[in-house]
């Protein structure tokens, strides 16, 4: 880092400590840039969500109703104990507390929130696949998780009457499983409902985004009222001195694109090549955008035939969002970050990457600092916007899915 | 105070260097960069011990019996495409430091001397493994690399020492020199005089820079190429250009007026500042006709300076545009 870099960092700091003391502070101003910047992350700049053109039952409420059932049901597993929720549960939006998930064994990696997952191009931490529908397969067919095979899910379907109704609503009639290509066009389906639930789950409104608004309006009655001054400083430096928005950035706080910043291995574990090899497995896998089992034609994936490999991508993972941390600790792809103050210190150090380069750079704030960018990080707690039934095992799997409507 | 942080400083150095005299193995420093030699194929070599030392990271001898993680990232690309096996194997030839494949080839039961062991793997970009040490001592790396089938056996062996205690001082010296440093800088008011003056440059060049926020994409759409041969005239399918949206652009070329057609263009881009490039790769999809190129696969991800350069070759010239947007 330049000296020059470094005096500015100096200044920076320095003028933090010169702002007005907290008991008779008055609301931060915001230039102009720094509005714009505030009103790119708020919520009220999400866009609608994109169609998913793989999935022709993305949006259809039955297929939501359905796939919200099968999310909750541990009988799609080997052992008949494993659901989708044992390790998404609601509770903890959508994650499970551990390190790495906890299946019938033990997953190679930490469980991610799935709120608004829907607006990724890509799933997993690494990105090796590149739809809801495909990335929910995954799960069911691994040893580690919940260890069933493609045949087990398609005769399950079969031989469960609710589920076989549905199922044939939906799509065609069960076809004959004695073909593989059947069994593997039953398995997609179902992982197209379960796509098509977890569309539903959307962030809610975070006491960040009536900030935003009161600032939007020049009312700093408002905002003195929403944020301490902590938490304005916080902000300050989220969108300016600490960085952040180069990666979290967007009403979900996140790019959803891969980035290596250098963090630990995990114990017992070689360092992880994170998206180099998720770049390979999703343009070789069965079920990627171009697979006979997607929806779309073949020219529709823009994302695959654009994708981006090289070292440049060495050791970097999909960067999550920071909205509703609350209940999601513990961080990073195998959950090495136990707080969200030793996040903040790791990026404030900026340690060389084991593997590949490391983006971040040090950021040389002091603790208070990083104190009040964790103090601004919990503004963005929020109930989901999703609505509550959706939120936790369908009271009975013959809900009236039929004449819903579609909540959000 | 000078004289003695620099005598310090001397013999500190001084004291240093026959370890590097040491490091002749397969593995050797060279220019901050700890470097393995499998024969003429080179790698990266980074070793940590993460559970107590973090993201230290060792060239060779290793300060503690624990979890160790070897890395070897290629910096040749034979090695990419090479079975290359990895073994670790206490030190039974005698010769310490000095050990070379002709001293390890010569141990009769190299297995029960063996301490770790990866199979031959292929890996495209680097090798990576983690083995837990139980005890102290020395030991020897082997890593081979089998390059075109069994044409070739290259080997990189280099002896190192677990729970060494040449570092020991280290952590003394370095913080008796800070100590003394501090107490120089302090005493001759030479700090209090950095920080007044070095604040007010540093203040000087932070303001235009909190003042020139931009929000919106630059409005420039026609560019130059480096050598003047041909212009290009940027439409972007989403206007204005927002973060983390793939869109296309359409491309119009010129030379001297006239379109341009079959050119032959090679994009890439990045933000100079974070050395990083795009996320995506984009390239021509499509020749419209009448010098218009449409550009697919562009997404930018996040604010900043992006720059995008535009190769072009079309008719034996060969040209370079940069087109330079602010997000």
């Amino acid at each position: 880092m330049s000296l020059f870099v470094r005096k500015a960092l100096v200044v920076v700091m320095v003028a933090t400590t010169m702002l007005p003391n907290p008991s008779f502070a008055e609301a931060l101003s915001w230039i102009e840039a720094e509005i714009g910047m505030l009103r790119s992350l708020a919520l009220g700049s999400l866009p609608p969500l994109p169609d998913d053109v793989t999935n022709l039952v993305a949006d259809d409420p039955r297929a939501a109703a359905f796939g919200q059932q099968l999310f909750f049901d541990p009988r799609l597993s080997a052992t008949g104990g494993v659901s989708c929720s044992s390790c998404h549960q609601p509770e903890r939006r959508f994650t499970d507390g551990l390190d790495k998930g906890q299946g019938i064994g033990q997953s190679k990696r930490n469980t991610p929130s799935i709120v608004g997952v829907a607006y990724s191009p890509w799933l997993y931490w690494d990105g090796r696949r590149d739809s809801l529908w495909s990335q929910a397969l995954s799960p069911l067919e691994d040893a580690a998780e919940h260890g069933g095979n493609r045949l087990q899910y398609a005769r399950f379907i079969e031989s469960t009457p609710e589920y076989r109704e549905q199922y044939e609503t939906l799509f065609d009639p069960l076809p004959d499983l004695a073909d593989p290509d059947n069994i593997d066009r039953v398995f997609a389906n179902v992982g197209k409902t379960i796509a098509a639930y977890e569309r539903l789950l959307m962030p809610g409104r975070a006491r960040f985004d009536d900030y935003v608004d009161a600032v939007i309006a020049n009312d700093t009655n408002a905002q003195q009222a929403l944020f301490s001054p902590d938490e304005e400083r916080g902000l300050k430096l989220y969108i300016g001195a600490a960085n952040c928005t180069q990666c979290h950035n967007g009403p979900l706080f996140t790019n959803n694109e891969f980035h290596n910043t250098g963090v630990l291995s995990y114990a017992g574990d070689v360092p992880e090549r994170g998206r180099i090899a998720g770049v390979r497995e999703v343009l070789s896998t069965q079920f990627n955008c171009r697979s006979n089992f997607s929806d779309a034609a073949k020219r529709e994936c823009a994302e695959l035939d654009f994708a981006r490999s090289g070292y440049e991508v060495m050791g970097a993972f999909r960067t999550p969002s920071l909205r509703n941390l609350e209940n999601t600790a513990p961080y990073m792809h195998k959950g090495q970050l136990k707080t969200l103050a030793a996040v903040l210190q790791h990026y404030n150090d900026a340690p060389l990457a084991m593997i590949g380069h490391n983006e971040a750079k040090p950021l040389e704030l002091s603790n208070r600092e990083l104190q009040q960018l964790e103090a601004f990080l919990n503004t963005l707690a929020a109930p989901l916007a999703t609505a509550d039934r959706w939120l936790s095992p369908p009271s009975s799997s013959f809900t009236n899915y039929g004449s819903e409507e579609q909540q959000r | 105070m000078a004289r003695i942080s620099y005598i310090v400083l001397v013999s500190l150095l001084l004291w240093s260097v026959p370890q590097q005299i040491w490091a002749h193995g397969g593995v050797v420093e060279e220019e901050d960069l700890c470097v393995i030699k499998v024969n003429y194929l080179r790698g990266h070599f980074k070793i940590y011990q993460p559970l107590i030392d973090g993201h230290r990271e060792y060239c060779e001898d290793l300060p503690n019996a624990t979890e160790t993680v070897f890395v070897m990232e290629y910096l040749h690309d034979s090695l990419g495409a090479a079975a290359v096996d990895f073994r670790i194997i206490r030190d039974v030839t005698g010769k310490g430091r000095f050990a070379r494949w002709e001293d390890v080839a010569e141990v009769d039961d190299l297995d029960s001397a063996t301490v770790f062991y990866r199979e031959p793997t292929i890996d495209p970009d680097l090798l990576t493994v983690v083995h837990d040490f139980k005890e102290e001592g020395d030991f020897i790396g082997i890593v081979t690399a089998n390059v075109d089938g069994d044409q070739k056996i290259y080997r990189a062996v280099f002896p190192f020492e677990v729970g060494f205690t040449g570092l020991g001082y280290w952590p003394f010296f370095i913080a008796l020199l800070i100590a003394i440093q501090v107490q120089y800088l302090v005493m001759s008011g030479k700090f209090k005089r950095w920080r007044q003056r070095g604040n007010l440059v540093a203040l000087l060049f932070i303001m235009p820079l909190l003042w020139s926020g931009k929000t919106v994409a630059e409005s420039q759409t026609e560019w130059q190429s480096a050598r003047g041969v041909y212009t290009v005239t940027v439409t972007s399918s989403l206007e204005p250009i927002e973060i983390n949206q793939m869109h296309s652009w359409t491309l119009h070329i010129t030379a001297d007026g006239e379109p341009v057609s079959d050119a032959v263009l090679a994009v890439e881009g990045g933000m100079p500042k974070h050395d990083h490039g795009l996320p995506t790769r984009p390239r021509i999809t499509e020749e419209l006709g009448e010098g218009d190129y449409q550009l697919g696969g562009m997404r930018f991800h996040m604010r900043g300076d992006w720059e995008v350069s535009i190769e072009i070759k079309a008719a034996g010239k060969t040209d370079t545009v940069v087109v330079m947007l602010t997000l």
